[in-house]
């Protein structure tokens, strides 16, 4: 298996680092000749070429099972959670919370991990599917790069791009140069003008981000300059073969990784609630007033339902409602105080945008004090 | 040949460096990205102060003092009253059905912080080194000077502070107030009250010659009598910085109030529109006789809000 990996990796210029994969089974031998000697070889090759169609049937499969199947029972699982793990309080979820609202909600809030875990597939089998191009047992997630449409991983890393926070936007770029196996050599032949083009570029983005790079080095936050300086280094080398003893470690460590992450990336998402929180000021006519802080479920022309923060289901009727007003949450407290230029470097492109379309953001006393 | 494959085993070796750094970064931004904020945030604070559960907000101000904290027409109005409700807003107590104003003399501040009679007092409170033992600061929110306020009648015969110490002129001051001390630092006899608007109401009636306070204070009672009294704009060469007071067994609350006056002040100082200012304009500004312009509070912690990631310019 190594020894085969090896023959590839060996010399890529001479394998063609980007040399299509064999995609098509190989020819049956030609010739009346040698009928019993010829026949046991000719069964082989259509058998492995068969295996292969089908293998590569079996990955396109378990890829979209994944792609779809996940975010489906991540949206149902949040219901329960979002319920306080009661069955009645679920059941009143389901019945209120449409499946596109459900899933809409979801997707507001996943997009960011959905679009991590396809850039960190695709950039892993790329990687992975350019040192075992001959192995007759490839990697999973280099199966996968082989089956998946190019306009899904453009899309995936597109998504990525607007839905990553810029601190970790940087990253990014090596993990492109590696899906799409961009090397500097294909920028120009001559290595002088080469250099100079990444020379510039880079330098165009380092003085992008000198202000943030000295006011982290003033706060004393090493791994924000690291974050911001390294990865579009890296990206310079990440595309290429491995040698055959990294790519089979790798190849099973990062699955084990990237499923493990997955899942742990995946719990602060199904406890983010699917529902807006806020305030409800409810007062009965008299001067004494109640703060509600929840999620309102619905509202008819009697009630209006609210799931509280603390736990439990209030039914409050509607002409006692004094009020109502949106509340962040406190997991939306930013752990960096910096910026690059003004945007905030845990704002995705797509909220800095929306921050200047609508820049004042002014916190309503009530979601202070109630609870 | 040689040569090449050199070339391609460095490649090689570049290519499982870069792959692992990346996978390495990745994983430090994953454990950054799921990691609390390392500075404290306003909720916490608020979760720490002793007001966390309060209905309402008990907050001490002056009753007569014009300009800065009185009661006109059933209402409190004032410099003073306008800061303590921008304050008790950003804590979370916005409109005066939360906020129970507490009427508190000069002299009782600091006993009603000490007693749990008040959350805080906004009333003119000079920031000093022996209340600083008593009672925390959060600011200052307003750098005043020691003025004396005279009377028509006086208004040529007293004009200097070697004027003040003559014996036949009684001068009128509140008790436990910085100018009292400062009164006594320039050797002036002075006569105490309670209230500075005692000293105003004794000058009227003829008791008192002269009164010493805050130039704010001092304004406002101008502001009301201004035919009647003259300030006399004497050297006593010392600047009070009127802070909130807080009690002093409540850090937490120290710092948000000191948290809330800069966020105030960083808006005056990038141009907008700051409650400060409004503040301000509404009731001193028109009568003083220089423009003032917010100080810049005084150890300000660094705490982490849900604006934090609001454009700036």
């Amino acid at each position: 298996m190594s020894r085969a990996a090896g023959a590839t990796t060996g010399d890529p210029d001479a394998a063609g680092p980007t040399a299509p994969a064999p995609r098509v089974p190989a020819p049956p031998p030609s010739g009346p000749g040698g009928e019993s000697a010829a026949a046991e070889p000719s069964r082989t090759a259509a058998d492995s070429g068969w295996d292969q169609v089908e293998r590569r049937a079996r990955a396109s499969q378990s890829f979209w099972t994944a792609v779809v199947g996940v975010p489906t029972i991540f949206s149902v699982l949040r219901l329960g959670v979002e319920a306080g793990g009661e069955l009645q309080t679920t059941l009143l979820l389901v019945a209120n919370v449409g499946p596109i609202n459900l899933l809409a909600g979801f997707l507001t809030t996943a997009a960011r991990l959905l679009s991590t875990a396809l850039v960190a597939v695709f950039a892993l089998g790329a990687v992975l599917a350019a040192g075992v191009r001959a192995a007759p047992r490839r990697p999973l997630f280099a199966r996968w790069i082989e089956v998946i449409p190019a306009w899904f991983v453009a899309a995936s890393f597109l998504t990525a791009l607007v839905t990553w926070p810029l601190l970790y936007l940087p990253l990014l770029v090596p993990a492109a140069a590696a899906a799409f196996q961009l090397r500097p050599e294909q920028l120009h032949e001559r290595a002088v003008p080469r250099v100079l083009v990444v020379a510039a570029v880079f330098a165009g983005y380092l003085w992008l981000l000198v202000p943030t790079l000295r006011d982290a080095w003033q706060q004393g936050e090493a791994l924000p300059i690291v974050l911001l300086v390294v990865p579009p280094l890296l990206a310079l080398f990440v595309a290429g073969p491995l040698p055959g003893v990294v790519v089979r470690p790798l190849a099973s460590l990062t699955q084990v990784a990237v499923l493990v992450v997955l899942v742990w990336a995946a719990l602060p998402v199904i406890s983010t609630p699917v529902l807006p929180l806020t305030v409800t000021t409810v007062g009965d006519g008299s001067d004494v007033t109640e703060d509600i802080r929840g999620h309102v479920v619905t509202t008819d022309d009697v009630n209006m339902v609210i799931l509280q923060v603390r736990g439990g289901v209030r039914y409050v009727p509607v002409d006692q409602v004094r009020g109502q007003v949106l509340c962040p949450s406190e997991e939306e407290l930013p752990r960096h105080q910096l910026r690059v230029r003004d945007f905030h470097v845990e704002d995705s492109l797509l909220e800095g945008l929306g921050r200047r379309v609508r820049p004042v953001h002014r916190i309503d006393a009530a979601c202070r004090t109630a609870r | 040949m040689r040569v090449h494959t050199r070339g391609s085993r460095f490649r090689s070796i570049a290519t499982t460096v870069a792959v692992v750094t990346t996978l390495l970064l990745a994983a430090a931004a994953g454990c950054d990205s799921q990691q609390e904020p390392e500075l404290p945030s306003v909720q916490e604070k608020l979760r720490q102060s002793h007001i966390w559960g309060q209905s309402t907000l008990r907050v001490g101000v002056a009753t007569n003092e014009p300009l800065m904290g009185e009661v006109r027409n059933g209402v409190r109005v004032g410099f003073d009253v306008e800061i303590a409700r921008y304050i008790a807003a950003s804590l979370g107590y916005e409109g005066d059905q939360r906020i129970e104003f507490v009427s508190v003399s000069t002299e009782d501040r600091i006993p009603a912080l000490q007693g749990g009679l008040v959350d805080f007092v906004v009333s003119s409170f000079s920031i000093t080194e022996e209340r600083k033992k008593l009672v925390s600061f959060a600011g200052p929110y307003f750098v005043t000077t020691q003025e004396v306020m005279v009377p028509a009648r006086h208004k040529d015969a007293i004009r200097t502070i070697e004027d003040l110490r003559d014996p036949k002129y009684k001068i009128c001051t509140s008790g436990g107030s910085t100018s009292e001390a400062e009164l006594e630092k320039h050797q002036i006899r002075t006569q105490v009250v309670k209230n500075v608007g005692d000293c105003v109401a004794g000058i009227r009636a003829g008791r008192y010659d002269a009164v010493s306070s805050d130039e704010t204070i001092l304004a406002g009672f101008l502001a009301r009598y201004p035919t009647e009294f003259e300030i006399v704009d004497m050297p006593f060469g010392t600047s009070e910085l009127l802070g909130v007071g807080v009690p002093i067994g409540d850090p937490a609350l120290r710092d948000l109030v000191a948290y809330f006056l800069d966020k105030s002040y960083q808006q005056g100082r990038m141009g907008q529109a700051s409650p400060w200012q409004t503040a301000y304009n509404r009731t001193l500004g028109p009568w003083l006789r220089a423009e003032k312009r917010q100080p810049q509070p005084l150890d300000v912690p660094r705490l982490v809000d849900f604006d934090d990631k609001a454009p700036r310019r």
